[in-house]
């Protein structure tokens, strides 16, 4: 036998392969350096559009620390509502998924109610209605419940936002823990494992490995929705703009700094995305 | 073989039918003693995988009753209590799957000790203690700290295995344990399994695998559309089979 198709030592590769393999690698760097420079050009092309539109780039400088100083609201309204609705979504999907029949009937509501109705009626729904729920209230004989019914604009969103985000939440989590096999249950249950223990040891860290990409998505979505709270008056970014756009007759300056603020604050949340993903999936690759 | 004692396990008048006519079960009584080894045969969609999860209530009975180590249990009982004893026969009871189903998000010592941790509130050094001692009994110390996705099938079942011994109990089910291994893989699985059963190991398994059935049972029961066909020692179902059901399906699997 020739040396050459040795099978237990390796065999040589022929030289036609390797022009192969060259050829590949090149047609994959040549590849990546057009994507880099389609990239470039697109940038340049946007910023050029920027130039043509005579924009007062001078105007947009001078206002970018007071836009900016809203960053704090939208930050604190989009973290504040995600932890909301990441509590809601967990407890919503052991609700859509309990045999209960009240759990899971009002699991099922909130979520096909929050789902059907535009967040912008919700958000007024927080701000605007309730009080005159709690006025009802009052003359049901629930003296003092006003008070407690009337919102404070941050209050409100921060309410709308989770609750509304919850209700979508609820879905990514449920279909993530009945995306893990049912086997694993078996075998806790083999173990002697109550259902809780089940859930909080075996089921539940398997299924956030699922759910971490959707629930990001559902996170960068939610920080532009944070621009909601803006229709009750909060200083966030986009009332900020929005006003000095309308005073100055500026609009389509300010609007493109928030934009490109927002732009920036999703890409950062997107690296990290990344780099949790990277983290949760390290050694360990599907059990089959 | 032992005398007198009363069954480790002992299945009476056990019915399975799924919803709505489909008679899995139809009636089964199975006893088996206290260090006995019994594999059971027949062809696939017997009804031999369901008696087994009846054992340990993974598939409710809807008829009969089962006794596992003195704890009773009747089908559709409605007590408080029963849930905390069928748990208390898990506890007693090891089961391993045709599929593994390690937990793959933890390590192989992890998997180990997360039922005596989490279920019989063992001191986590103690569990790590015992578990390395079944890490070297099953042979794959050095796999400690891998997660089971980086292990061969067969090192998967034995780990399986040692999940299940972590919690000593005191009977063992196998649930078609080689069937979804490579060939040259299902040797290390039986030969633990073998191991077990010397060790006076309690174990009932539904299995194919000729060498455990023929050397290592010490009866075999072969089972068909839910029923018993023919019971006993392997010489005599191997060489001299009563019923012509069995010769029909051993001529399917020798």
């Amino acid at each position: 036998m020739k040396a050459d198709t040795n099978f237990s030592e390796g065999c040589g590769i022929p030289a036609e392969a390797r022009k192969t393999l060259t050829q590949i690698e090149t047609d994959r760097a040549a590849y990546k350096r057009k994507l880099i420079i389609s990239f470039i050009i697109l940038a340049i092309a946007m910023i050029m559009v920027l130039i043509a539109l005579k924009l007062d780039f001078k105007f947009m400088k001078n206002q970018l620390p007071f836009i900016f100083a809203g960053i704090g609201y939208t930050l604190l309204v989009s973290f504040m509502a995600i932890s909301l609705a990441c509590f809601l979504a967990i407890v919503g999907a052991l609700g859509r998924l309990s045999k209960n029949p009240v759990f899971n009937s009002i699991a099922s509501s909130y979520v096909s109610l929050i789902r059907g109705t535009p967040l912008l009626v919700q958000v007024y729904m927080w701000y605007l209605a309730l009080p005159q729920i709690g006025k009802a209230l009052e003359g049901y004989g629930f003296t003092g419940i006003q008070a407690f019914f009337t919102l404070p604009a941050l209050t409100a969103g921060i309410l709308a936002l989770g609750v509304c985000y919850g209700a979508y939440m609820t879905e990514t989590v449920r279909a993530g823990i009945q995306s893990i096999d049912p086997g694993q249950t078996e075998a806790a249950n083999a173990l002697g494992m109550t259902r809780s223990q089940t859930m909080k040891r075996i089921i539940f860290p398997q299924a956030l490995r699922v759910i971490i990409p959707p629930v990001s998505n559902e996170f960068i979505a939610m920080v532009k929705d944070s621009s909601l709270v803006s229709l009750m008056g909060v200083w966030e970014l986009s009332y900020r703009a929005i006003k000095m756009g309308r005073r100055h007759f500026q609009s389509l300056e300010m609007l493109i700094t928030v934009a490109l603020i927002y732009w920036m604050m999703c890409i950062m949340l997107q690296y990290f995305q990344e780099k949790l993903e990277t983290h949760m999936a390290r050694g360990d690759r599907s059990i089959r | 073989m032992m005398e007198n004692d009363s069954p480790m396990v002992k299945i009476t008048n056990i019915h399975k039918v799924f919803f709505p006519d489909m008679h899995v079960l139809c009636g089964i009584d199975l006893e088996v003693k206290k260090g006995e080894t019994v594999a059971i045969l027949g062809a696939s969609g017997s009804g031999k995988s369901t008696l087994l999860r009846c054992i340990n209530f993974l598939e409710e009975p809807t008829a009969g009753k089962v006794v596992v180590d003195g704890i009773t249990i009747e089908a559709g009982e409605k007590d408080k209590l029963r849930n905390g004893r069928i748990r208390d026969i898990r506890k007693r009871t090891g089961m391993c799957f045709q599929a593994f189903n390690l937990f793959p998000h933890m390590t192989v010592l992890e998997n180990i000790i997360e039922g005596p941790v989490t279920v019989l509130h063992q001191k986590k050094e103690a569990a790590t203690a015992y578990a390395e001692q079944l890490l070297q009994w099953i042979g794959l110390s050095e796999k400690r700290d891998e997660h089971p996705s980086r292990l061969s099938g067969g090192q998967q079942q034995r780990v399986a295995i040692a999940r299940s011994l972590a919690m000593k109990p005191k009977v063992m089910l196998f649930d078609e344990p080689t069937s979804a291994l490579d060939p040259e893989l299902v040797g290390e699985v039986v030969e633990v399994m073998e191991r077990l059963a010397k060790e006076g190991m309690t174990i009932i398994a539904v299995t194919h695998e000729l060498h455990f059935a023929r050397d290592v049972a010490d009866r075999i029961l072969i089972m068909d559309n839910g029923n018993w066909v023919e019971q006993g020692p392997p010489e005599k179902i191997f060489n001299n089979p009563e019923q012509e059901r069995t010769r029909q399906f051993l001529a399917h699997i020798l």
